[in-house]
């Protein structure tokens, strides 16, 4: 059975404010059948994360790590019949599981905001050289006057305004 | 033919040499290559399009806007790169006002989002605009007699009215003919569509599943073709194949599965016979022997 004394019947309103129109969804498992991280532990099943939308399951869906497992294919996003973009269904829940929560912001975005990268492209200058290569690439690690801008404009972001401890130059 | 070049995080950053591949080829192909000085992380899925969407495409518009200002379109190796970009390019041009959005953010930084530029994958400018027949004539060591299979980068392939270039998306062709043009023989198999399971967080968030996934996909490479090598044109496809290879082997006790894993831009670097230490020197499973076969050094 499932408990729905304690839901949030605009939840589906909040997700879907940030990807296609959820309600079409009629549980078909077809953006389950071929989406590589539907073999995980636990698995990543897409219809029923949009079931837990649709019914308002606001603290079940807070808890459910599995939207992170997504590799990103997009191969339920060609499949799903009804165009309900199942990929962007869990971009969605990410972004509110983010805004929620703030743990699960990725790390990642911090890497990104401190060196406009999400790898140590500036350290690979050894690797760099013996290949051939300028020791530094001319992306943003190259031109710390660009990256001074580009941390301005971050800065005037929700999720960096909202989070500013987490984000240092 | 002029474009940017896309470098992104992990071509410039883990597997140079790819780079480097690039950066010879298509030039040598009649493709003027130039740098996007200034561009950041596309940025990834699994970063800010995981947390904020506006701040997302505040990024995107700032790496076009560096395109923009050249007046070339971006090409990428990197699968997640197009994608991203792509995907982001079609948010703005569909929505005013999220392009009204990033263009507030980017203002104080003096740059802007206009939508005059496209994305392009390697595959698709090495197809479409270079076509086959030139590369062909342009290699000096054609692969005869040697078998490959490839592995189609998804995210070039779905969604397709957003990525795609190949047709049907079911059904591509341009990167085996490709393959082809080299001299090999592109063996298909059943799990040939798969993606590798290597992007996004699968493999961090689930390990065991995740390689055993990947095991799935060289099992069946290993039992229904007489594959040599493999060939990628995305650095995770390329970097996740090669090292899946090492877990299944690890696994197994043997080296039962060591297929050289080459990106398409440093094989055909190898055939037209620029030096495989810079064009082809970084890999798990190594691919020092298959080259010697073919340079015949
Ligand atoms: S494929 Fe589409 S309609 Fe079918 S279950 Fe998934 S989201 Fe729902
Ligand atoms: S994009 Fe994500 S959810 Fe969709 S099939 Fe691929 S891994 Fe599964
Ligand atoms: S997709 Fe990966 S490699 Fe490409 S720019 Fe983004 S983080 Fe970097
Ligand atoms: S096969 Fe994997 S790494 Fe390659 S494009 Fe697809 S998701 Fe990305």
């Amino acid at each position: 059975m499932i408990d729905l004394t304690n839901i949030n019947t605009k939840l589906w309103q909040e997700i879907m404010d940030n990807c296609g129109d959820i309600r079409k969804c009629f549980n078909c498992n077809t953006c389950v059948a071929g989406c590589p991280a539907a073999e995980g532990t636990p698995p990543l099943f897409i219809r029923n994360l949009v079931r837990k939308v649709l019914l308002g399951l606001e603290d079940e869906l807070l808890d459910d790590e599995t939207p992170w497992l997504c590799v990103t294919c997009s191969a339920c996003e060609e499949m799903c019949p009804m165009g309900v973009h199942p990929f962007e269904v869990c971009l969605a829940i990410r972004r509110w599981q983010s805004k929620n929560d703030e743990t699960y912001i990725p790390a990642a975005t911090t890497e990104i905001f401190e060196t406009g990268h999400t790898q140590a492209v500036g350290q690979a200058k050894d690797k760099r050289k013996e290949v051939g290569l300028e020791e530094v690439p001319p992306t943003i690690i190259k031109f710390p006057e660009l990256l001074k801008k580009f941390q301005e404009m971050l800065r005037n972001t929700d999720i960096v305004r909202e989070n500013d401890y987490m984000f240092k130059d | 033919m002029k474009y940017g070049l896309f470098l992104g995080c992990n071509v410039p950053a883990v597997r140079p040499d790819v780079e480097r591949a690039i950066r010879l080829t298509m030039p040598r192909l009649g493709a003027e290559l130039v740098d996007l000085e200034g561009s950041a992380c596309c940025p990834a899925f699994g970063t800010f399009p995981s947390a904020d969407e506006t701040a997302s495409l505040a990024i995107s518009a700032w790496n076009f806007s560096i395109a923009e200002e050249k007046g070339v379109d971006l090409i990428t190796e990197c699968g997640s790169c197009y994608s991203s970009l792509r995907i982001a390019r079609s948010k703005l041009l569909e929505s005013e006002e999220k392009r009204k959005q990033v263009n507030k953010l980017l203002k104080p930084t003096g740059k802007k989002f206009q939508g005059t530029v496209k994305v392009r994958h390697l595959i698709d400018v090495l197809f479409n605009d270079i076509g086959p027949e030139k590369i062909r004539k342009s290699i000096k060591y054609p692969l005869e007699n040697i078998n490959a299979i490839v592995q189609y980068p998804c995210h070039t392939l779905f969604p397709s009215e957003i990525v795609g270039f190949d047709s049907p998306s079911g059904r591509p062709h341009m990167f085996q003919e490709l393959v082809e043009a080299l001299g090999a023989s592109v063996q298909t198999y059943s799990r040939e569509l798969q993606c590798c399971g290597g992007a996004g967080g699968f493999v961090k968030g689930s390990f065991a599943n995740a390689s055993e996934f990947a095991f799935k996909k060289l099992r069946a490479i290993k039992k229904e073709t007489d594959a040599e090598f493999i060939v990628a044109s995305c650095i995770t496809c390329l970097q996740h194949l090669d090292r899946m290879q090492d877990e299944l082997n690890k696994k197994n006790g043997n080296n039962a599965c060591s297929l050289p894993v080459f990106d398409y831009n440093q094989i055909l670097a190898v055939c037209m016979d620029f030096k495989p230490k810079e064009v082809a020197s970084i890999s798990t499973i190594s691919r020092d022997e298959f080259i010697k076969r073919i340079t015949k050094k």
